[in-house]
């Protein structure tokens, strides 16, 4: 596997496919009353079609605001959006509002966090599911409604004739959160977001609700993003791993090259810091500090004042860039494991 | 881990009434959170009790400090009926028995500042009195848990999450109780943080040699800090035993998809790993069925017994307790 | 935050005793209090409430220092002279200086003002307060009781009690004390209900605090925020109450100069005399305009609004 030395824009890996979509340089600010905040700074990734790409963060890493940036989601002002989201042949951060809308829901979609705060009160779930094929595919009510019914039962709701005119208090969390996700494939996007998607769910319905997203990518061919900052999940769900810290990209890899062979302190951190079942004995790891506030951001790496390793003069003052070291694994940091202190 | 027994109850129910709306108010229904449970805790260890939403388990915690009033049963805290104590005594109790709550924004009081609100148990059963001696041990109390005790007469808005529950934290240890119960401690906070929180609760057991009963729903950490674990499903008990055994040799059908929904942070044992998916929904309370309460999602079920009978605690092992017809020995 | 002082040391493994997270707050946050001067300031509409009311403070309080003339200064030479030189804002039927009458009245006004709202928030906060603590027979007791005192319109109701205790202005008080008190047993009930569920009050309650001590430290200062905007509204409205009152009779009695009575003897002058009525109207006018902007800003100012601009974009990130 050749080492390429690439700088902030071609993420390496052993793409033999085109992505689907692709970020390049994304960064996001926000005009407050302190300052500016830098609250996404320069992401770059890919995703594939039938990969899920897993982005992992803590609360303050950007994640979340990275995608709702993607799809065009965050006011500007107060924020400013720069950089590039190809996809379908077009830059989507250039589209007029008109265009992105078309996108949205259509060919990339999105499944939110609280399925209590996601689907509107009053409506049915079948106008509800009806009213994205209804504006992108031009169905009429008839189709979508059979439409519908297909896809409730592509999500594993039972009696799916009769729950179309229920409404989303009927359900249960984690029938409203398969419902969210019916909503989000009622016009088969290509590219299917998943936000925290099954953070405020219990243990056994969340893996419910990754064994069907899962199954779905596999019959549908989807390129996923799970966002999630559990690593836990991430480590069943997905292909490839980006760990996000401070608006930045701090490591990405192959999902099993992450997990045994974390090069980033802040990985090392996060992996070290979760209580493994089976393994109540290990110490916990504890990250000193926490992250640092968006509109203070400490000059060089965002990570240093927290950092256990800490050796290189270079931490306080350069922000290390984002290098290949094989294998798509790439990593941010100054800190190399075999270099003696 | 042995030791006399400090917490005990017997036969608990917490039922709430559930009234339909108007003038006169007619119960029309009872939600049934905490369903006949049988706990006993040990001086000096931790109790993990774990569950789903809608178990109880949180509930059950507050009915030990008698902070919702148990419908049956008795709650015994170190030889004491907690369930019959009077008003005056019940105060004295709470000296004895703290809790740690799990939202560490809303469980203080924005207007006070976070000395003030740890200082509150001393105001109550006023000790350290003078004002000299209590900002003392104050000071003395944020320094255990890690926080600058020059930050006292700040306001709870201007700590983080994580910080803030060392502040409840510290609020709990006021008192010198010998009992902690923590309701979902660390599920608000961030996962680094999480671990921050653990370890301190680990560190202030040892050296003051407390007692917790540990509420949360993360398995994993749960069996990192526990001695023994309970698992609660629909307000009862339906299995207990020390933490090795329960999580590797699990005998009730809920424990056991339990454990194989829990994610664990490990690529290759995810891929290997052999899930047992649920079918349905976590049960609402209001209307437990009949007979075992997980028999509607059971995937073994094969006894007759499972639908109408609920099964009782017994014994299968050394400290192991499960309530359960179910027996992988026995064909289908 | 910058690099935190705490945090210079390497990184611990396992908790240590200050370093983790423990850095604290990093700069002092303002006083809550100070934040919402801050915001009511910024509003222009309530900084000209502020100083109409402070005006109004003045002539109530240094009237008799600031008058001209006093209140009852009869001079039938120069009766029913319009604004002059001499006279400010002319003169009545009785030849009365008419700016002097105002400002004195302002004294009436306020005090019957102040001091009636003051007994509707000593009885109806505690009233409310209790009601919504402690829910069913109290709750429905006390919020019923205040529900037939709503029922009445309020000027028939301080007739009434003016009927049974007689005209005045110490009675004036009472009766529109009393008129006031059901909003504010309405309006602290509807947060102490909200309030006692709250995480905090449990955790009072867990430590061992008694019923008395939750309400005087938890409850209430959580709950103060819509009371104040409603005392200044209420103001509003007793101001305008004694007028209507006094309009027909029933509040302060002559000699004491009082702006609804002034109202009602200009109402015969009309025509040759407009300013005697005028000017008066134009008092509880301001007046009652400046106390419902204070409240509304007030309201702003109190709203717990303080969200960085990351946080109001409803993502954290």
């Amino acid at each position: 596997m050749t080492v390429e030395a690439t700088g902030a824009g071609q993420p390496a890996g052993p793409g033999a496919q085109e992505a689907l979509l692709s970020v390049r340089d994304l960064r996001v600010r926000i005009a407050g009353k302190q300052g500016v905040a830098e609250v996404v700074n320069g992401l770059s990734y890919d995703v594939r079609a039938g990969e899920t790409l897993a982005i992992v963060g803590e609360s303050g890493s950007g994640k979340s605001i990275s995608v709702l940036a993607l799809l065009g989601l965050v006011p500007q002002p107060p924020a400013r959006v720069s950089g590039e989201v190809h996809f379908g042949g077009q830059d989507l951060l250039t589209l007029d509002a008109d265009r992105l809308r078309r996108v949205r829901g259509n060919d990339i979609a999105m499944v939110f966090q609280d399925p209590m705060t996601s689907l509107n009160p009053v409506l049915t779930i079948g106008r509800q599911l009806a009213e994205g094929m209804q504006a992108h595919l031009g169905l009429s009510e008839k189709d979508a409604r059979a439409r519908g019914v297909e896809l409730l039962d592509l999500v594993g709701i039972p009696s799916a004739r009769q729950r179309l005119d229920d409404y989303p208090h009927q359900f249960s969390g984690g029938m409203r959160q398969r419902v969210m996700i019916a909503i989000a494939l009622a016009c088969d996007p290509q590219v299917l977001i998943a936000d925290e998607a099954t953070t405020a769910l219990d243990v056994t319905i969340q893996a419910q609700i990754t064994e069907l997203v899962a199954g779905l990518q596999r019959d549908l061919g989807m390129g996923v993003i799970w966002i999630s900052h559990d690593l836990g999940v991430v480590a069943g769900i997905a292909d490839r791993v980006l760990v996000m810290y401070a608006g930045r990209a701090v490591e990405e890899a192959v999902v099993d090259d992450l997990y045994v062979n974390p090069q980033h302190p802040y990985t090392r951190g996060l992996l070290g810091s979760i209580p493994v079942l089976g393994r109540p004995d290990d110490d916990l790891m504890s990250i000193p500090g926490r992250p640092p506030d968006p509109f203070h951001l400490p000059p060089g790496c965002a990570f240093w004042p927290r950092c256990a390793f800490r050796y290189d003069e270079r931490c306080a003052t350069e922000s290390p860039p984002l290098r290949d070291i094989g294998a798509g694994h790439r990593v941010a940091t100054f800190y190399d494991p075999d270099r003696p202190t | 881990m042995t030791g006399e027994t400090l917490l005990e109850t017997r036969g608990l129910r917490v039922h709430f009434p559930v009234r339909s709306s108007g003038v006169v108010r007619r119960t029309v229904g009872r939600v049934k959170a905490v369903d006949g449970v049988d706990l006993q805790v040990r001086r000096g260890e931790t109790l993990g009790l774990v569950g789903e939403s809608g178990c109880g388990k949180s509930t059950l915690g507050s009915a030990l400090l008698r902070l919702v009033t148990p419908t049956g049963g008795q709650v015994v805290f170190d030889g004491n009926n907690v369930t019959t104590l009077r008003r005056s005594e019940l105060r004295a109790l709470r000296r004895r028995m703290a809790m740690v709550f799990q939202d560490p924004y809303a469980s203080l009081n924005p207007r006070r500042s976070v000395g003030e609100s740890i200082a509150e148990p001393l105001e109550i059963h006023r000790l350290h009195t003078g004002s000299q001696r209590r900002r003392a041990r104050v000071g003395e109390l944020m320094e255990m848990v890690g926080l600058d005790p020059d930050h006292r007469d700040r306001h709870p808005h201007e700590f983080s999450g994580g910080q803030r529950q060392r502040v409840g934290v510290a609020r709990a240890l006021a008192g010198e109780p010998d009992f902690i119960v923590c309701d979902e401690p660390i599920a608000s906070l961030d996962v680094s943080i999480q671990a921050q929180v653990l370890n301190l609760l680990k560190r202030l057991q040892r050296e003051l040699g407390l007692t917790y009963l540990f509420i949360a729903h993360d398995l994993s950490a749960v069996q990192h800090i526990s001695n023994r674990i309970a698992v609660m499903y629909l307000g009862r008990i339906v299995e207990t035993g020390d933490r090795t055994t329960v999580v590797e040799q699990p005998k009730h059908p809920y424990t056991k998809a339990l454990l194989s929904a829990v994610p664990l942070p490990d690529p290759a044992a995810e891929r290997r790993r052999e899930r047992i998916i649920l079918t349905g929904d976590v049960p609402d309370p209001i209307s437990p069925p009949p007979g075992c309460a997980f028999w509607p999602r059971c995937p073994y079920r094969h006894d007759e017994r499972c639908a109408t009978e609920p099964p009782p605690l017994r014994e299968v092992g050394p400290g192991h307790h499960v309530a359960t017809f179910y027996d992988p020995d026995r064909p289908a | 935050m910058s690099v935190d002082r705490e945090n210079t040391e390497p990184g611990t493994t396992g908790d240590a005793r200050r370093s983790d997270d423990a850095g604290g707050p990093s700069a002092p946050a303002e006083p809550r209090w100070r934040e919402t001067l801050g915001i009511l300031l910024g509003n222009k509409l309530a900084v000209f409430s502020l100083l109409m009311l402070a005006l109004l403070v003045v002539a109530a309080l240094f009237g008799s220092l600031l008058a001209p003339y006093g209140p009852n200064e009869v001079a039938v030479e120069n009766r029913l002279q319009g604004p002059s030189g001499a006279y400010w804002l002319g003169t009545d039927e009785l030849g009365r200086d008419v700016l002097s009458r105002v400002v004195l009245g302002a004294s009436v006004s306020l005090q019957v003002g102040f001091v009636a709202v003051g007994i509707a928030l000593f009885a109806g906060v505690p009233l409310g307060l209790v009601a919504g603590y402690y829910g069913h027979l109290v709750d429905d007791a006390v919020m019923r009781s205040m529900d037939v005192l709503f029922a009445f319109p309020a000027i028939l109701m301080a007739i009434a009690v003016l009927a049974i205790l007689g005209p005045g202005t110490t009675n004036a008080m009472i009766a529109v004390g009393i008129v006031y008190t059901p909003i504010f047993a309405r309006i602290t009930r509807a947060s102490v209900l909200t309030v006692r569920e709250e995480v905090y009050v449990r955790a009072a309650r867990a430590s061992g605090a008694s019923d008395l001590r939750i309400l005087r430290l938890h409850v209430l200062p959580n709950v103060a925020a819509p009371i104040i905007v409603q005392t200044s509204v209420s103001l509003a409205f007793a101001i305008l109450s004694e007028a209507a009152l006094s309009f027909i009779g029933l509040g302060a009695q002559p000699p004491r100069p009082s702006w609804g009575r002034m109202l009602a003897d200009g109402r015969g002058f009309i025509e040759q005399a407009w300013w005697i009525g005028f000017f008066p109207g134009l008092a509880i006018f301001l007046t009652v305009l400046s106390f419902n902007l204070l409240g509304d800003a007030l309201r702003d100012a109190l709203d717990p609004r303080q969200r960085s601009a990351i946080q109001s974009m409803g993502v954290t990130a």
